[in-house]
């Protein structure tokens, strides 16, 4: 599975950094950086738990 | 799946709003492959309920800010239906026209409503996204819209409405969001809402009327009634716990649970119905972050019972209105002046003894929480 996001709608909330660090962060400009797109089985769960929890719908599993 | 001393094959969750979908995902993520439904009052898809009363009321096409990825809990999703009671004994939850769900463990997620000063069909309230969608075709049409109510909802409904160019005035106890935020933060968000226009009429009680012409009236305790082509009232919400009242659950704030979110070992309550304990006393916490950490807990919780951890409370809380976002993350309301991080007053990122705020700054949650314990 792929992680994607929708840029423009990002607010830098962060919560998804705070349910996946392992797979994304805010830089020091606040910009989200997907640090990890493409996750396996293994991480699958903290990859829908960081896109579940944005309140504006700014990531989505493809 | 064999727990809490009971088999578990059917879990039914009230309410299809993040709470009761973040409840179905962490009991499927938990390992609970049983029969699960969803039942949910509105016809729409979960959707994000912070964004009604802000990207929303102004997008100007599309309208998808508040659209949520679509689920993958695989419940039977039973939309547009309203629950009517509740048997503890035979644990059945009952719809309304007299059908039921029968289950094991229940999560009660029924949410809250917008508390009204009238039952004048012309004031207009912000809950759902039906209201939503009905305060956006009605900006399109109106030159003034009173607001009665200070807080958060109240300002950003104000917000919008002078974005749209209407002329507003907000009706407030006192200064807006001083009971919220704390008289610093109330008093940078209140001058940015001046200088764009807002018209702040103070008072310690306003009355709804109707009024000669059909309309709705705004009569203030100091005397002296205000008109406008709109009237909004965002003025707090009530908890949904009439299908309880039969139940012993529910008290007249809403459904009280432990630390893990249980109401009793089969019922869990989450999100905006739920007042949990809390270092400050016995409250609802009705916001976005607070609604997603309850529901963890307590479905897992309702699978592995003491064996779960308890909540660990975060508070995280934002608004956005008259230009600026506000992001906060510890306790509210906040007292005295801030020791400013970095920046200074207009954008930057402020701390005080039990909190952290950000304000027209950019900053991850995880740094701004450190911050927050870190000051304490």
């Amino acid at each position: 599975m792929r992680i994607e996001l929708d840029r423009p709608r990002c607010e830098g909330h962060g919560l998804c950094e705070e349910a996946a660090p392992s797979l994304m962060h805010l830089d020091d400009e606040g910009e989200l950086v997907i640090d990890r797109a493409d996750v396996g089985e293994s991480e699958a769960a903290l990859a829908h738990a960081a896109v579940r929890v944005c309140p504006v719908a700014a990531l989505r599993i493809a | 799946m064999n727990t809490a001393g009971s088999v578990c094959r059917r879990i039914v969750v009230v309410g299809n709003g993040i709470a009761g979908v973040t409840a179905a995902h962490t009991l499927r993520e938990a390992g609970f492959d049983g029969e699960l439904t969803i039942v949910g009052d509105e016809p729409h898809p979960a959707y994000s309920r912070p964004a009604l009363s802000k990207a929303l009321l102004l997008e100007e096409a599309g309208l998808t800010s508040h659209h949520l990825p679509a689920p993958t809990h695989g419940a039977t999703e039973l939309m547009g239906l309203t629950v009517s009671g509740l048997d503890l004994d035979t644990r059945c939850v009952l719809l309304d026209g007299g059908e039921g769900l029968p289950y094991d463990r229940l999560v009660v997620a029924s949410g809250s409503r917008a508390r009204r000063l009238s039952t004048l069909p012309g004031e207009v309230t912000l809950r759902g996204l039906d209201d939503a969608l009905y305060l956006r075709e009605r900006l399109a049409s109106v030159s003034s819209v009173i607001v009665v109510g200070g807080g958060p909802l109240g300002m950003e409904i104000a917000s919008a409405c002078r974005a749209g160019g209407c002329e507003v005035t907000l009706v407030s106890q006192g200064m807006p969001l001083v009971q919220q935020l704390g008289v610093h933060l109330a008093g940078i968000l209140t001058r940015a809402a001046l200088d764009r226009g807002l018209a702040i009429v103070e008072s310690a009680g306003a009355v709804l009327e109707a009024s000669a012409d059909g309309m709705v009236r705004v009569v203030v305790a100091e005397g002296g009634a205000l008109e406008a082509d709109l009237v909004v009232s965002a003025v707090g919400d009530v908890a949904n716990t009439e299908w309880l009242a039969s139940t012993g659950l529910s008290a007249p704030d809403g459904i009280h649970v432990d630390t893990r979110g249980l109401a009793r070992p089969d019922v869990a309550a989450v999100g905006d119905v739920a007042v949990m304990p809390t270092p400050y006393g016995r409250r609802r916490i009705p916001l976005w972050t607070s609604a997603i950490e309850q529901a963890k807990t307590a479905a897992a919780a309702l699978l592995l019972g003491e064996a779960a951890s308890p909540l660990e409370l975060r508070p995280y809380f934002w608004t956005e209105q008259f230009g600026l976002t506000l992001k906060a993350a510890g306790r509210l309301p906040v007292s005295g002046d801030p020791e400013y991080v970095e920046g200074g007053p207009g954008a930057g990122l402020m701390r005080w003894p039990e909190a952290a705020v950000a304000l027209n700054y950019r900053i991850p949650i995880p740094r701004l929480r450190r911050l927050s314990v870190a000051a304490a």
